[in-house]
């Protein structure tokens, strides 16, 4: 009791204040976001701890990582002066024309601050990590000069001349500016990381609470798109998703971004894609005895990069009008919806298109209770209620054609065009697959949601 | 907002957190004097931030409808009565800190109330706030009642230019088909963009899939809950042609924040060869999408 | 020996040790010392009690204030650190928020969007019903009431304990909510159907909000004890003489909310539970039939499944708009009535002068519960509400403000002409007077019905409900333990620390609230994760970045609180019976009171607030001093009741 009692009470709570201090700063290093190997390649090597680790690192040889992000470029590319970082160099000149006219829209304010020389009021978007860098040094001249100045050293002349000279530059950063890899990543790390994964693999922290489950990317399978056979998505099906959303899921329109935003995240979904894909395929390839054969590597990542380029090819089109509905098509379209023998429609989406037909569900082997069929990504899926009319790959007739056409990449909904009789012919012609879409149609007809 | 601004040095920062450790060292010795300071700032920064804002951008976006002509002449009306009671009351406030203090010799004042003071101080503020409940009465009828819309025009509650759904956690604008029905086939949908003509008095209807929202459009001063099983019709009417945010106002999950859209106000060609399009585009081969063109109109 | 002459020398008072020492009352002298014979109110109850069913299943009304109090701060610190999560994400989107690396470590710290909708449900629930009402009516209403009225205790101590414990499972289902699956419940405190009731809108609502519901029905029960029992008490137990005019605004403010409290929370609780039943059975009050929900995902859904969806339930999300308003705008008043009357008395005590109009006071507490009743559609302009109905419900909000005004008038009436001594009480009083007025007055656009569409859900919204209940309600809790603190533990607050504390809340408490009025001007929406890629919002980043630090310097500067708070309730300075000088019963008890609260006969002669009366020397004037003939009797009605 040598301690005043005061004094004491004191200590008691210095001791209590130093000790939330210690708990507060010692919190674990904050980690960078990282790529991780999926569930399907951490399954495939589980029993080999060194080739996860040289196939994480294979991958980021190929990827680079979150935090900068960027393809390997092989050999012969250079030779072509193909850059797989930026997508505008895929883009036709009049797209590219567009992009610089959305950057001035976009840009309108930043642009109008240039112009009149107030380098001090310009602010670049908050993604765009590169662009601020760009403008950083303008931007620093801009303000030595300026404080400069105010002490005296430097006049107002000086400044305009600054201004004058670096005026079509700055201006150039932000019409010409077109996102890289870097800037897109930390647009989809605000934006879509939280459904869709960091590695693009729809593992999400937000994901467990979605129906339908966000895509994974990793297959390099995606459902809405114009194409037939099963083909990788072009450019413009992944942008028209993002720019639209898919209606009736929780994928939003981005709209509101610029469209030069929304290319880049076209490119940055794609580079998840190509590292899922080549992720699959070298994990596949991997054999306990020999490991990895270090020449398939770059086979492999050519050999995915060379399935994305040719999808252009497969976009499905009608030759001719869209035939008109009428009472008549309908009719005949309802009809083939319920023909067992031929569309089959019925078996799935029920009599009254409703979703509910008899092969919905399966027979759960575990349980012996019927359940939902799953898709390829291993989700519950249920056939399409088509009373609601609510169509996630666009609710245009051609749309809901494709659909029909060539079925919808990894779920049971089957390419119609492909179902032959015994002579080779198809079943199903396209004047039949449109009376079913305009039959559909009328299902949710003053009925959609 | 230049306090956070770099550009404007480190140094007014520093200047300011000085100034606030010599007020909180002088405080504890000097409380009335501060105290005075205080709370005669509050109404000083009060007024100052108010007259600044529009400076600093923290004012009503530029307004674009007719709503919003009156609903800002209230809020401005309101604006005044409101500050002169608060600089009243505050300046009073302050005045009696910095008079009474206990070193004044004798006791206080002691008095119970005045009976005249209760009475002009309570007959007062009732008229001034009866003025009030009136003075709004008017500006609300033209919105919200259906009996007070203008009529005339193309559009009317009965015939709505379209129907505007909510869903979490997007905007999905249902247009009707030539004939006028949203009953057919082929009506227009629009995800996103709510397209109208300019200088027309546009009414809608406003319904939900799953959960409330809120269709807010600050730059024409319209808000309104959407609420599933109700189909709730609304107008407006924009007077300028241009782009400007649609934000969901109502909680409605965890991507409430990412529920925008846009109106795009056009002027009446632009909006009928729009709608004839979106019409067109219903007919679509497909022929079209074979060229990555496609999107970028 | 006068009670006056006592508490004018406190000095015969620090022979009663702080409440919480085990051994401060032997066991042969029975708490209080000698009572003296012939007293009412004093309790006779002398056998000892253990450490628990003194300090943990007490039945004394003291002790029961302390433990709301002391949970109360718990839960202060606990929503504070919330508002911080919140105000970090709104100034900086999506960057790594100190010490969040540990709940999200793959993201190193930043949040994901469905938290940020759980941060601010738990935090405004957790203000809401659990820091301002139990600290207002749980921990002020049960110290002062008896105490203030002159009874040994509450009329019912029992049911006042059950009162406290209900308030345990409440807060384990609110603390729950965080480890279930899906996380705590995410349909803001409001918690508006069909978010709320369909499991699958939102990971909240799978789990976390049946444990919202609970944890609310539980505070509701608990808050409906304390009520019945502070009704009883101050009808029926109050010292002779002590008429229903005499009693300080305080009890008025207790009593008027307790009152609220009874007509309005059974209609809450009974709509929580409601919604619970459309949770659990799938009934459908809240839910229309037709509703097409996006992310009904069978596996996580089994048993919610697409049952409550499709059931044809035909309810109406508007109910329960109706019946939550209908207790939660009464509970608006709940919260800051009690409040106005700390800072009637506080204000009156320390600047040595009557409250100026008491009867008015009186009356305008009145009307405000009185015309509180029938606001409660002011929150509902834009909800799809009849507009007709909006318009009378527009002038009844702004006839409320009437009452109101009056009463910050009186409290400047109250200051006119009187003696200030700014101590750490006063000063909080003083900026509660200055704050709620902004508070107040902002409050007024919100009524008006065309501006409400525009600024309805802004951060004016934000910023108007923050100075009432913050600024207001908070500073006058902090007003009201800096001068009751000597009272309950016998021993004075630290006055520097108490100045250090006020001048830097006042200062940032301004600076968090203030800008969000322009803010919300500016169109931007409260509870919007990441405003900043709209348009029209994406210039107010700065603004936001301001206020959030002036947050974290609000949240910091508590600790000079913290360590004022504990230090004093083991080392402060002790005091007498009546420190302040004050007229009312509360101050005739010793410091800390013990056991059956007055050791000697009370009768009350005057009103609470008799400071600088010429009819004495002293500059105030007790309520129970009798002075000679003709002077003021007690008042026949309750003295032999």
């Amino acid at each position: 009791m040598s301690v005043p009692q005061p004094l004491r009470g004191r200590l008691a709570i210095a001791a209590g204040l130093s000790g939330l201090l210690f708990v507060a700063c010692s919190e674990p290093r904050r980690p960078e976001l990282s790529y991780t190997l999926s569930a399907n390649s951490k399954q495939l090597l589980a029993d080999a701890p060194t080739a996860q680790a040289q196939l994480l690192g294979t991958l980021g040889m190929l990827f680079g990582s979150p935090a900068d992000p960027s393809y390997a470029v092989p050999e012969e590319w250079i030779d072509d002066e193909r850059n797989p970082n930026s997508g505008l160099a895929e883009m036709s000149e009049a797209r590219q024309a567009e992009l610089v006219a959305a950057n001035q829209r976009a840009f309108a304010t930043a642009i109008a601050h240039v112009e009149k020389g107030e380098f001090a009021l310009v602010a670049p978007a908050r993604e765009a990590l590169d662009l601020q860098a760009d403008w950083a040094p303008i931007r620093a001249g801009y303000d030595e000069i300026a404080a400069g100045v105010k002490k005296g050293t430097k006049t107002q002349a000086d400044l305009d001349k600054y201004v004058a000279e670096n005026k079509a530059d700055a201006l150039a950063l932000f019409t010409d500016w077109y996102p890289s890899l870097r800037e897109s990543a930390e647009l989809y790390r605000t934006q879509c990381l939280h459904c869709h994964g960091t590695n693009g693999d729809g593992k999400g922290s937000t994901a467990p609470y979605l129906s339908p489950a966000p895509r994974d990317y990793q297959r390099g399978a995606f459902k809405w798109t114009a194409l037939n056979d099963k083909a990788r998505p072009r450019r413009a099906d992944l942008y028209r998703v993002i720019e639209n959303g898919v209606n009736g899921t929780a994928m939003l329109s981005f709209k509101r971004f610029s469209p030069t935003q929304l290319e880049g995240l076209v490119d940055y979904v794609r580079m998840l894609s190509i590292r899922g894909e080549t992720e699959r395929r070298l994990a596949g390839s991997f054999d306990a005895d020999e490991g990895f054969k270090i020449e398939a590597v770059q086979e492999e990542y050519l050999d995915v990069w060379s399935s994305w380029d040719k999808s252009d090819a497969h976009v499905i089109a009608y030759d001719g009008e869209v035939p008109a509905s009428t009472p008549e098509v309908i009719e005949r379209g309802r009809v083939l919806f319920n023909d067992a023998t031929g569309a089959n429609c019925v078996s799935c989406h029920g009599v009254k298109g409703r979703g509910d037909g008899a092969s919905a569900m399966e027979v759960d082997p575990e349980t012996g209770k019927p359940v939902l069929k799953k898709d390829d990504w291993g989700n519950q899926l249920s056939p399409r209620d088509l009373t609601g009319g609510i169509y996630r790959g666009g609710d245009r007739p051609i749309d809901l054609y494709r659909r029909l056409y060539a079925g919808i990449n990894g779920s049971y909904m089957p390419a119609h065009s492909t179902i032959k009789d015994p002579q080779g012919n198809r079943k199903v012609t396209d004047e039949d697959l449109w009376a079913i879409v305009h039959y559909v149609r009328s299902l949710a007809q003053g009925k959609r949601l | 907002m230049s306090l956070l601004n770099p550009s404007n040095g480190w140094w007014t920062a520093l200047a300011v957190l000085v100034a606030a450790l010599l007020v909180l060292v002088t405080f504890v010795k000097y409380t009335r004097l501060w105290l005075v300071l205080l709370i005669g700032l509050v109404p000083v920064l009060g007024v100052w931030t108010f007259v600044k804002a529009p400076e600093w951008g923290l004012w009503f976006p530029e307004d674009v409808s007719t709503h919003g002509k009156g609903m800002d002449q209230l809020f401005y009306m309101i604006m005044w009565m409101v500050t002169f009671t608060f600089v009243l009351t505050e300046v009073a406030l302050v005045w009696c800190v910095f008079r009474y203090h206990e070193k004044v010799p004798g006791k206080s004042l002691f008095t119970h109330g005045s009976h005249k003071l209760e009475m002009i101080w309570t007959a007062i503020p009732a008229v001034a706030l009866l003025v009030i409940a009136f003075a709004q009465i008017g500006t609300f009828k033209r919105i919200k009642f259906e009996n007070h819309w203008p009529t005339g025009g193309p559009y009317s509650a009965q015939k709505p230019i379209a129907h505007v759904i909510a869903y979490q956690f997007a905007w999905l604008m249902r247009y009707p088909d030539e004939n006028g029905s949203f009953d057919s086939v082929d009506v227009v949908e629009s995800p996103f963009d709510f397209v109208v003509p300019v200088d027309t008095d546009i009414m809608f209807h406003l319904k939900s899939r799953d959960v409330l929202h809120s269709f807010f459009l600050p730059n024409l001063r319209l808000k309104q809950d959407a609420v599933p099983g109700m189909t709730i019709p609304m107008w407006f009417k924009a007077t300028k042609v241009g782009e400007y945010d649609l934000i969901c106002a109502e909680l409605c999950g965890w991507g409430h924040y990412k529920m925008a859209g846009k109106l795009i106000v056009k002027s009446k060609a632009d909006y009928d060869a729009w709608l004839a399009q979106k019409r067109a585009e219903l007919k679509s081969n497909g022929k079209a999408d074979l060229s990555n063109m496609e999107e970028g109109q | 020996m006068s009670p006056a002459d006592s508490s004018a020398a406190p000095a015969t008072a620090p022979k009663h040790a702080p409440a919480h020492h085990p051994d401060a009352h032997p066991a042969h002298e029975g708490p209080l010392g000698i009572a003296p014979a012939g007293t009412v109110h004093v309790s006779h109850d002398h056998h000892e009690l253990g450490f628990i069913r003194k300090y943990i299943f007490s039945v004394d009304h003291k002790v029961i204030a302390i433990q709301f109090m002391l949970t109360g701060l718990f839960f202060l610190v606990l929503g504070g650190l919330f508002a911080m999560a919140i105000r970090h994400q709104v100034a900086w989107p999506w960057k790594p928020i100190p010490g969040m690396g540990l709940l999200f470590p793959e993201t190193g710290g930043v949040i994901s969007p469905e938290f940020y909708t759980m941060l601010f449900t738990m935090h405004g629930t957790i203000m809401i019903f659990f820091v301002i009402i139990p600290l207002l009516t749980g921990a002020f209403g049960n110290f002062l009431i008896p105490l203030m009225v002159g009874a040994p205790d509450m009329a019912f101590p029992k049911l006042n304990m059950f009162g406290y414990w209900a308030m345990i499972p409440a807060i384990f289902f609110a603390i729950l909510g965080f480890f279930v699956e899906g996380g705590a419940a995410a349909a803001g405190w409001t918690a508006y159907p069909p978010l709320s009731t369909i499991l699958s809108a939102a990971p909240g609502s799978l789990n976390g909000q049946t444990c919202w519901l609970m944890a609310l029905t539980w505070v509701g029960v608990s808050s409906m004890m304390g009520a019945v029992n502070y009704v009883t008490t101050i009808v029926k137990m109050r010292a002779p003489g002590l008429t229903m005019m005499r009693l300080p605004l305080s009890i008025w403010g207790l009593f008027i909310s307790a009152l609220l409290q009874l007509f309005a929370l059974p209609v809450l609780t009974a709509a929580s539970i409601l919604q619970l039943l459309d949770r659990t059975l799938h009934t459908g009050f809240f839910t229309p039939s037709n509703l097409l929900v996006n992310s009904v995902r069978p596996e996580a859904f089994q048993s919610a499944g697409t049952a409550a969806i499709d059931a044809a339930s035909g309810g109406h999300p508007l109910l329960w708009q109706h019946l939550f308003w209908f207790y939660s705008h009464p509970a608006v008043y709940i919260m800051v009535l009690p409040a106005m009357g700390f800072a009637s008395d506080i204000l009156s005590v320390h600047a040595r002068k009557p409250v100026f109009g008491y009867k008015p006071m009186v009356y305008s507490i009145c009307a405000i519960a009185g015309l509180g009743f029938i606001v409660w559609g002011h929150h509902m302009f834009t909800s799809g509400m009849n507009p007709a109905l909006g318009m009378s419900f527009m002038v009844a909000t702004i006839m409320i403000a009437l009452p109101s005004a009056v009463k910050v008038f009186n409290w400047i009436g109250t200051l006119w002409g009187s003696r200030i001594h700014l101590t750490s009480a006063m000063l909080n009083a003083l900026a509660f007077v200055s704050m709620f007025i902004i508070g107040g007055l902002s409050g007024i656009w919100m009524a008006a019905t065309p501006v409400d569409i525009y600024i309805h859900d802004t951060y004016i919204v934000v910023a108007h409900f923050h100075y009432v209940v913050f600024a207001g309600s908070v500073f006058a809790i902090w007003a009201g333990i800096y001068h009751w603190f000597p009272k309950m533990f016998g021993r004075q607050m630290n006055e520097t620390l108490g100045k250090l504390h006020f001048i830097g809340s006042f200062v940032f408490t301004n600076g968090v609230f203030y800008m969000m009025h322009q803010l919300g001007l500016a169109g931007l929406m409260r509870r919007t994760a990441d405003p900043y890629t709209y348009t029209t919002y994406a210039h107010l980043q700065e603004c936001n970045e301001l206020i959030t630090i002036c947050a974290f310097l609000l949240f910091a500067w508590q600790i000079f609180f913290v360590i004022n708070f504990f230090h004093s309730m083991f080392w402060g300075k002790r005091v007498g019976r009546n420190p302040w000088k004050a007229n009312t019963l509360e101050w005739d008890a010793p410091s800390p009171p013990g056991h059956g609260n007055f050791d000697r006969e009370l009768a009350v002669y005057r009103g609470p607030y008799e400071f600088g009366s010429p009819e004495v020397a002293e500059d105030y004037l007790p309520q129970t001093r009798k002075l000679g003939d003709g002077a003021g009797k007690p008042a026949p009605a309750h003295a032999h009741h």
